[in-house]
This record gives structure tokens, C-alpha cells and sequence, in this order.
């Protein structure tokens, strides 16, 4: 980001005094949109506009079996795509190293732990008490589950990337609705069980244990929440921290800058938790508000 | 976990190496470089960075591939970017090859303190060693490095790196649902196992430096 030295002094001196370039205070964000159902062959999707951020989040749910490790429990796996509207070098291989890094973040906050080195990546194990309740996904005990297959995708990009996604992820969970699975027949132990799933009835996927995603962005001695992208080429470092409505950390990550000190990061969490109360119920409200809106057309 | 084995200079090949044994995590880092850089037809007046994690073939309990770990390997590439000096090796770069031989639980803090090790043995310049602690959440207990298998049921993770002499932290990321008094005790055994760890670093490369005199 090309900016000239009096604009780098004017942000950082802004955010000093509490006003930034555009007016918001430093614990401000900007208005939040959000529209559910965006995607109609999807079981559940949402976009969502940050000021200049927009992203889309679907989530597709597809049969499969559970993993040996932990047979009473469904499998989510995040992605996310940087496409090249955003920024031009997010073409081809550019934008992989942020998609990576955006999608371990929101798997650390949605999903809790990771599984043991040498397994694969992509699919997780849950922890429980994280955000999504992934015994809500079993179907028959190590037989059938559902696979849930959360995808994002960077349309527009001015900052403040991951909090835009997991907020999209949390309305398209939302917004998902998963066919309800009948299964017919008793089966012996090593074979499939057949199953119906059902056309007609759906059941809402339960998300109040959902956390929200706050960066914090350290600028000078300060923070700021919600970040546009000038002002994240001003950064010495950001804190990613996912709070749930109970108030407890569900993840947190240093981004890449320069070291903190610990009573920083335990301010920061403080302060993050503070913001969280806000955010989420904006988010709620908004995402209500979309979904009736989508229910009346 | 114990900490068995901790040297300097186990690669002759390559400027700078480590190998270090926690418990049953067996890890060798080598570091090449600064050396031209072949990608970069770019000045730069920065060095460049480039780290890469793999384990091999008989690493987990389970027979798994060796595969290049990308999540360890980019985790790793933050946690060190953030304290080597950049603008000493302009133009050139640094890669920090990393190799689990045996994972026995809290690969990546090993990895990190066993990096940071390497570097200081190549001569690259840094502000301070770093050292990776990781504690696991079981309940309302907290372990410190923990094993495999209490890795398999934790309910959380907190994994700090820090620069103990500076008293900074680099990288922290946790996992799974923390109140805000675990977060500052998880924190405080973080940072004194992390003062106690850059001691024995120290040592280390001391030892290494007075038998390379005589």
C-alpha cells in the first residue's frame, strides 16, 4: 500500500487522538451488513459488508462417515478463497499464504483444537465447549454423519478480513438448514445403514454458542478494532481474539508483527471482551433482520 | 517433559544447526544461509525468510506420510520473522529447514526453541533467542508441554513463543474455551518456563562456542 509519509503520520496521530481518518472513535466499527440465503443450492450461506469488505460464507452439507478417532461426532472443514476481484495479486498462487492463514484462524476459533500431526489438516477434531456442536451432526454413530463444508470467499478487501468472515460464517450457520435423516433399516455392525433424508423437513442448525472474531490492531501505543487496509500497513501488530457469548476466550492468535508484552495481550483480551459485547449483539440483530427479510420474499 | 538432549552443530553441512529431544519429540533444524536469493528478481533491502517443516515417514505412531507440515511450517515462519534483523542480509536468504524425527507430543514449541537455537549457531543476527512453550487445558488443570496422548483429550491450547531476555511475546495463539484467570496463569507458567528454557539455551550455545575455541 503506497502511502506517503505525511498520510502515515496523519493515521497514526488520528488514532492517537481518538479520530480516525474517517471518523470513527478507535473502538468503532464500521456499519455492518448482512444478507442471508445469497446462495440458494447451498444449505446455508451469508454475505456480509463491512465498509469496504465483502465476503461471502456458504456452508454445504454433505454425508460421510465419521472419523475412527472420534466416531460420535460430524466433521467440519473451513476454506477460504481470496478471489482476484479483491486485489490483483491474489490471482493464482498469491492469495494462498492469506487464504491459509485466514482459514487455520477461523478453524482455531470455530472448531477449538487440532488433530495430531501427520493427519490431515483440512478436517478437524472438536473440543468440546468450542463453537460448533459437532455431536448436533451425528446421524448413527460411527456409521453416518454429516460433513459440513464451510467456505469463504473474499470479494472486496479493506481491512479487517477475518472478523468479516467469521461473522459471515456465523450467519450462514445460521441461515443452514441440514435435512432431517431418517434411517431405515438395522443394519449388522460392518455394513452401511440405509438412509432417507427427508425433502420436506429441515432442522435449523443451533448457533448461540457461536463466537465472534475480534482483531485488535496496535498502532502506536493504541488500539483499534476494525481496521481499514491503510490503516493496517501501519501496524506494528494484531491480535485476533474469538469471544462466545458466555464471555470466555474460544481462540486466539497473534498475527505476524513485532513482539508484545504480556500485560498488553491481557489488556487487549480485556478490552476485546468489551467490544464483544456490542459487536455480537449488532451481529444478531442483523442477522435476525436478514433472515426475516429473506423469509418474506 | 524432560528436556534430554539439547546440541548445537549436529548438521556439518549446513551454517548452523540444532538437535533437540523433549521427552519423546526428537527434532533437527538446519539453517542455510543468507545465500542468494533464486526467486527474488526484486531488490529488496530486506532478507527473506523461507521455512519448511516436514516429518518423516516414522514420526507419528500411526505410519503417515512425510509430508511437508504448511500450518507448522507458516506458524514457524511467523514466530521467527519477528526476531531475526532483516535488514543484516539484504538481498539474500535464510531458510530454516525443520525435521520431526520422532513427534511425541508439543511438536511445534520444539520446533521454535530448536530454530531459534540453529540460527544463533549460524551466526544469523537476532534480537533475542526465542522460546516456544505450549500448555494444554484439561478441565480445570493446567499442564505444561504436554505429551501426545494428553495433547489427544486437552480441552484447550495456549502456545507462546517469547523473547525471554526482552520479555516479549512473538506468537500466541490458543485453542478451545479459556476463562481470563486460566489465560493469566497459562501466561505466567509460559513465561517462567520460558526464562528457565533460555537459560539452558544459553548454556548450550556457550558450551558449543568454548569447545569450538579449543
Amino acid at each position: 500500500m503506497g502511502l506517503s509519509l505525511g498520510e502515515q503520520h496523519f493515521i497514526k496521530g488520528g488514532i492517537a487522538q481518538d479520530l480516525r481518518t474517517d471518523g470513527r472513535k478507535r473502538l468503532t466499527y464500521r456499519p455492518i451488513y448482512v444478507e442471508t440465503g445469497v446462495i440458494p443450492q447451498a444449505n446455508g450461506s451469508a454475505r456480509v459488508r463491512i465498509g469496504g469488505t465483502d465476503v461471502i460464507a456458504s456452508v454445504k452439507a454433505e454425508i460421510g462417515r465419521p472419523s475412527s478417532l472420534q466416531p460420535d461426532k460430524g466433521k467440519v472443514a473451513v476454506f477460504i478463497d481470496c478471489s482476484p476481484t479483491a486485489e490483483p495479486t491474489f490471482g493464482g498462487r498469491g492469495g494462498e499464504e492469506l487464504s491459509s492463514e485466514l482459514a487455520l484462524a477461523l478453524q482455531r476459533c470455530l472448531l477449538g483444537g487440532k488433530s495430531g500431526a501427520g493427519l490431515q489438516s483440512s478436517i478437524h477434531v472438536l473440543v468440546p465447549g468450542a463453537g460448533i456442536n459437532l455431536s448436533s451432526l451425528l446421524i448413527k454413530e460411527g456409521k453416518v454423519c454429516w460433513d459440513l463444508y464451510i467456505d469463504g470467499l473474499v470479494i472486496s478487501s479493506d481491512g479487517n478480513l477475518l472478523d468479516a468472515l467469521g461473522a459471515a460464517i456465523k450467519a450462514a450457520l445460521t441461515n443452514t438448514a441440514i435435512p432431517k435423516v431418517n434411517v431405515s433399516a438395522e443394519v449388522a455392525d460392518d455394513e452401511q445403514p440405509e438412509i432417507d433424508i427427508s425433502d420436506e423437513e429441515y432442522l435449523q442448525f443451533d448457533t448461540s454458542s457461536v463466537p465472534v472474531i475480534v482483531t485488535l490492531t496496535k498502532v502506536g501505543t493504541h488500539y483499534i478494532v476494525d481496521a481499514t487496509a491503510e490503516e493496517e500497513s501501519q501496524m506494528s501488530s494484531a491480535v485476533s481474539i474469538s469471544v462466545n457469548r458466555t464471555g470466555h476466550i474460544c481462540g486466539l492468535t497473534k498475527r505476524s508483527g513485532s513482539g508484545l508484552d504480556p500485560s498488553v495481550i491481557l489488556d487487549m483480551i480485556s478490552v476485546a471482551k468489551h467490544v464483544t459485547e456490542t459487536l455480537m449483539s449488532k451481529l444478531d440483530s442483523e442477522i435476525s433482520a436478514a433472515e426475516a427479510c429473506e423469509d418474506e420474499s | 517433559m524432560l528436556l534430554s538432549v539439547l546440541q548445537t552443530g549436529a548438521v556439518s553441512s549446513a551454517s548452523g544447526s540444532a538437535y533437540a529431544e523433549f521427552g519423546n519429540t526428537k527434532v533437527i533444524v538446519s539453517v542455510f544461509g543468507p545465500r542468494e536469493s533464486k526467486k527474488a528478481m526484486v531488490y529488496s533491502d530486506v532478507g527473506r525468510l523461507n521455512c519448511n517443516v516436514s516429518y518423516t515417514n516414522f514420526a507419528s505412531p500411526t505410519l503417515g506420510q512425510g509430508t511437508d507440515h504448511k500450518e507448522y511450517s507458516s506458524m514457524l515462519h511467523k514466530a521467527l520473522e519477528g526476531v531475526i534483523m532483516m535488514e543484516t542480509f539484504p538481498k539474500t536468504t535464510v531458510d530454516v529447514f525443520a525435521l520431526v524425527l520422532e513427534s511425541g507430543g508439543s511438536d511445534l514449541s520444539v520446533l521454535i526453541s530448536c530454530a531459534s537455537l540453529a540460527l544463533a549457531d549460524a551466526g544469523i543476527m537476532m534480537y533475542d533467542l526465542i522460546t516456544a512453550v505450549s500448555v494444554s487445558c484439561i478441565g480445570k488443570s493446567l499442564m505444561i508441554d504436554p505429551v501426545t496422548e494428553e495433547e489427544g483429550c486437552e480441552d484447550g491450547s495456549f502456545m507462546m513463543t517469547c523473547m525471554p531476555s526482552r520479555y516479549e511475546i512473538t506468537q500466541l495463539t490458543i485453542t478451545g474455551e479459556w476463562t481470563t484467570p486460566n489465560i493469566n496463569e497459562a501466561m505466567q507458567l509460559c513465561l517462567d518456563a520460558s526464562s528457565k528454557l533460555g537459560e539452558i539455551m544459553r548454556d548450550c550455545l556457550k558450551q558449543s562456542a568454548s569447545a569450538s575455541d579449543e
